[in-house]
């Protein structure tokens, strides 16, 4: 038992993640939250609020802080993205290039509604060519009642 | 005789079969000999056995601690339990290309059994062939599994940590190529119909194999989402991670698919388009592949190994040729003709289809989105949930809103049952939203609890109509619905699946909009209030487990009883694992991570609480749309054996 304890202790140490003999803040369902929507810097596509890498848990951190400071979300992203860039934001400002991403469902829905309009237009246009008139179908029946 | 001489022979024999069938097929179809297809029918046995044979070989090697071949020694340990040896073999790379051909190979053998059109029977195995073959080609030339080491070690690192802490994990890859190489069957179909210009019947006769390839990936979607929420220790089921995605494309074309087909099969209108969603969704199996094998994109989930990308990326423009070159010859030559009355069954189908497909497209270019802009300006993006969530909610309603109305509705018009059953979900959506504002929802939870009630009417709405349909030839009511449920299976089926959907919408809504997450720092013994919750830190516990040292915090939290939190850790990870503890409830689940510990006395712990509420309810629906689609696949069986034996007698 001793001996696992020491050898954890040995393990943390050597990893250096949280400095050991300080607990990690209290933190409130805010701050995962706001957490949620922010990047780990260091990880592979998890967020800050996923990821216990010790980035993540510092940047828990310092919004906990800030959330306390009285600071609003807008102003706390807006401290990171100074720190990291954009890219630390899941959600892309809605500007420039980024706007091709956030109308992609609008630009989808037209493209695709306009192939759709486009084909049965096409089809009903074939159909009314095909359509046998009324006498021609008269004739048809005579015909094949004859026969 | 080793693992690794039996192996690479295995290998060289299924290139050798794949090639012979892709041969005997290509024969058939120019000189129209049906004997050369019962050939190639042959090969098809030949070259599963050897596929079969190679994973045995692998097997072998991991069973034993057969250290001298690089799978192994790269990717296994002697001290792993014997179901983590058994899954190593789809846990690296190299190892899941075997896994995939074996599947792609048992795949062809049951195709080739089916085959029922001598006329298209030789361009389907060929396309299978073709695929197979790509697949040994790429496990003898780029990525073989059984490569010689020289100086093979005593003892390897084992299968990533993350893969090992679940059972899961054992199962879900599986699901996924199952699913993935399922779709290779509706795919070479559609190869087949084109060549063979035999433009309707193959959504018909495909429509058995597209529901099974969905039913795999289903469940292996709904299985990662399980793994993720277990494991990944934050109480989250779907993070919108590219490997994520990459599967989540495939799915919505193919359902995609599964809707236009159906107006294909009704009305012969559609069949470009539904051969575009075919290739599109064969293409998009082998697009995940490259993403999440080529290092192109980051992920928790992805493998980083270079050399197979580009071979993926070969394959994948090549597929895209092929569909493509034949899509543009499909379109110059059929002129499907007919006016479609949009407020009809069929005009509801297509407003799924173009909804099912902007989604795709959206996942398609969120995901690229980071490289495209950095390619573009050279600036660094990030695209994750906050923007998928905030998209697919509108996307989601209006699909919503067409999957109630669309089974209702007669083909070609709108009648009056529908009309007033229509009426009546709409009522119940206003009811309800309104119900949930006056209680205190939020409008996206009013929304999703109104969209429940509005399908939850038309279920029984259509089981009505459906029922009704049966009276004029069953007497009484039971028997009218018992005919029902037997005889008109496809509906129910689809009913079935329809309503999971609703319920996992539901279930999702209430589960992002009322999770609570905290974190708190307990003494042992102490109780305190974490999240709403009052909990109490009884003991903390660490032990020695042979393959990783873990730490066990016991918790109790009322109305629960213990749970037992932990963390892992493996010698060859550089932090530790969480291993959260998960009570599953009807309301809300409770989820508790050790998040760190004291290590010098063990006297305090940090823990997180995340309260979420129906998760249960999402796994349930996953349940209830599997049934759905196995209730519809079901008894495919049982028809083909009633054909044969009308055929035999
Ligand atoms: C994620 C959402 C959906 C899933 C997973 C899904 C799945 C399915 C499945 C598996 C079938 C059975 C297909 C067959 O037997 O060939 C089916 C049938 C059907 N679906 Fe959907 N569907 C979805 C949404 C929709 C939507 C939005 C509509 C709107 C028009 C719709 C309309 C229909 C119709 C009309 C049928 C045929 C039912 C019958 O034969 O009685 N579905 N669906």
């Amino acid at each position: 038992m001793k001996r696992v304890w020491a050898l954890l202790l040995l393990f943390t140490l050597a990893l250096a993640q949280t400095p050991t003999g300080e607990p990690p803040p209290d933190l409130s369902p805010e701050v995962f939250r706001i957490a949620s929507e922010l990047r780990c810097p260091v990880c592979q596509g998890e967020s800050a609020a996923e990821s216990n890498a010790g980035v993540s848990q510092e940047m828990r951190r310092q919004i906990a802080e800030m959330l306390k400071e009285g600071k609003s979300e807008e102003a706390i992203k807006q401290y990171f993205v100074e720190r990291y860039g954009e890219w630390i934001l899941y959600a892309p400002p809605k500007r420039g290039i980024n706007w091709l991403l956030w109308l992609a469902p609008a630009i989808g829905l037209l493209v695709f509604g306009f192939g759709l309009w486009r084909y049965l237009a096409e089809a009903r246009r074939r159909e009314a060519e095909l359509a046998l008139s009324e006498e021609e179908i008269r004739a048809l029946e005579r015909r094949l009642e004859e026969e | 005789m080793t693992p690794g001489l039996l192996g690479n022979v295995a290998l060289v024999l299924g290139f050798v079969f794949t090639a012979l069938g892709l041969v005997l097929s290509a024969v058939a179809w120019w000189a129209k000999d049906a004997r050369y297809v019962e050939a190639a029918k042959r090969a098809a046995v030949f070259s599963f056995l050897a596929a079969l044979l190679a994973f045995a070989a692998l097997e072998w090697a991991l069973l034993t601690d057969d250290f001298s071949i690089a799978y192994t020694a790269k990717n296994h340990s002697t001290k792993s339990p014997t179901w983590v040896k058994f899954a190593t073999l789809w846990a690296a790379l190299e190892g899941s290309i075997l896994l995939w051909a074996t599947f792609q190979a048992l795949y062809t053998l049951f195709a080739a059994r089916r085959l029922r059109d001598y006329w298209m029977a030789p361009a389907v195995l060929g396309t299978l062939f073709g695929v197979q073959l790509f697949f040994f080609a790429v496990m003898l030339f780029v990525a073989n599994p059984f490569t010689p080491v020289p100086n093979p070690p005593t003892e390897g690192p084992g299968p990533n940590p993350l893969l090992q802490n679940h059972w899961m994990m054992a199962v879900h890859p599986v699901l996924m190529y199952l699913g993935f190489v399922g779709i290779s069957v509706p795919f070479a179909y559609a190869v087949a119909a084109m060549l063979a210009r035999r433009y309707q019947s193959w959504v018909a006769e495909t429509r058995w194999w597209t529901l099974v390839a969905f039913g795999f990936l289903t469940a292996a979607i709904f299985a990662g989402g399980w793994w993720s929420y277990e494991v990944l220790g934050w109480g989250g089921y779907w993070a919108w991670d590219p490997v994520e995605n990459a599967s989540f494309i495939p799915w919505l074309l193919l359902v995609a698919f599964l809707h236009t087909a159906l107006v294909q099969e009704r009305r012969g209108m559609f069949k470009t388009w539904n051969f575009a969603y075919v290739t599109l969704a064969f293409a998009a199996t082998v697009f995940g592949t490259f993403l999440t094998r080529s290092g192109v994109i980051q992920s928790v989930h992805a493998f980083v190994e270079g050399a197979v990308g580009p071979v993926f990326l070969g394959f994948l423009l090549a597929v895209l040729f092929v569909g493509f070159s034949l899509l543009s010859r499909v379109a110059s030559e059929v002129r499907d003709v007919g006016g479609l009355n949009l407020v009809s069954r069929e005009g509801l189908l297509l407003g799924a289809s173009l909804v099912f497909a902007t989604m795709a497209f959206v996942v398609v270019l969120g995901t690229l989105f980071p490289l495209i802009v950095e390619a573009a300006t050279g600036d660094k993006v990030s695209v994750g949930s906050p923007f998928f969530d905030s998209v697919f909610a509108p996307l989601g309603t209006v699909l919503l809103l067409l999957m109630g109305a669309g089974p209702l509705f007669p083909w070609g018009r709108l009648d009056a049952y529908a009309a007033r059953a229509l009426s009546v979900m709409l009522s119940a959506l206003a009811l309800s939203m309104a119900l949930s504002l006056f209680l205190g929802a939020t409008f996206g939870v009013a929304l999703g609890v109104g969209l429940f009630a509005y399908n939850l009417v038309a279920v029984f709405a259509q089981a009505g109509r459906g029922v009704a349909a049966w009276r004029k030839k069953a007497r009484g009511v039971l028997a009218a619905v018992f005919a029902y449920l037997t005889r008109a299976r496809r509906q129910v089926g689809a009913q079935l699946v329809h309503f999971g959907v609703a319920l996992a919408a539901l279930a999702i809504v209430f589960s992002q909009a009322y999770r609570v997450d905290a974190q708190k720092t307990l003494e042992v013994g102490e109780r305190a209030v974490v999240a709403g919750v009052p909990l109490t830190l009884h003991r903390l516990d660490a032990r020695d487990e042979g393959f990783r040292y873990a730490v066990i915090a016991e918790v109790e939290v009322p109305g629960v009883g213990r749970m037992y939190p932990r963390l892992h850790y493996y010698p060859t990870m550089n932090s530790p694992l969480a291993a959260p503890s998960v009570h599953y409830g009807l309301y809300n689940d409770d989820y508790l991570i050790l998040q760190a510990f004291d290590t010098e006395q063990g006297r305090w712990a940090t823990l997180r609480l995340v309260r979420t509420p129906m998760v249960l309810w999402l796994w349930i629906a996953g349940g209830i749309i599997l049934f759905g689609v196995f209730y519809i696949v079901f008894p495919g069986f049982a028809l083909r054996r009633r054909e044969s034996a009308e055929v035999a007698a």
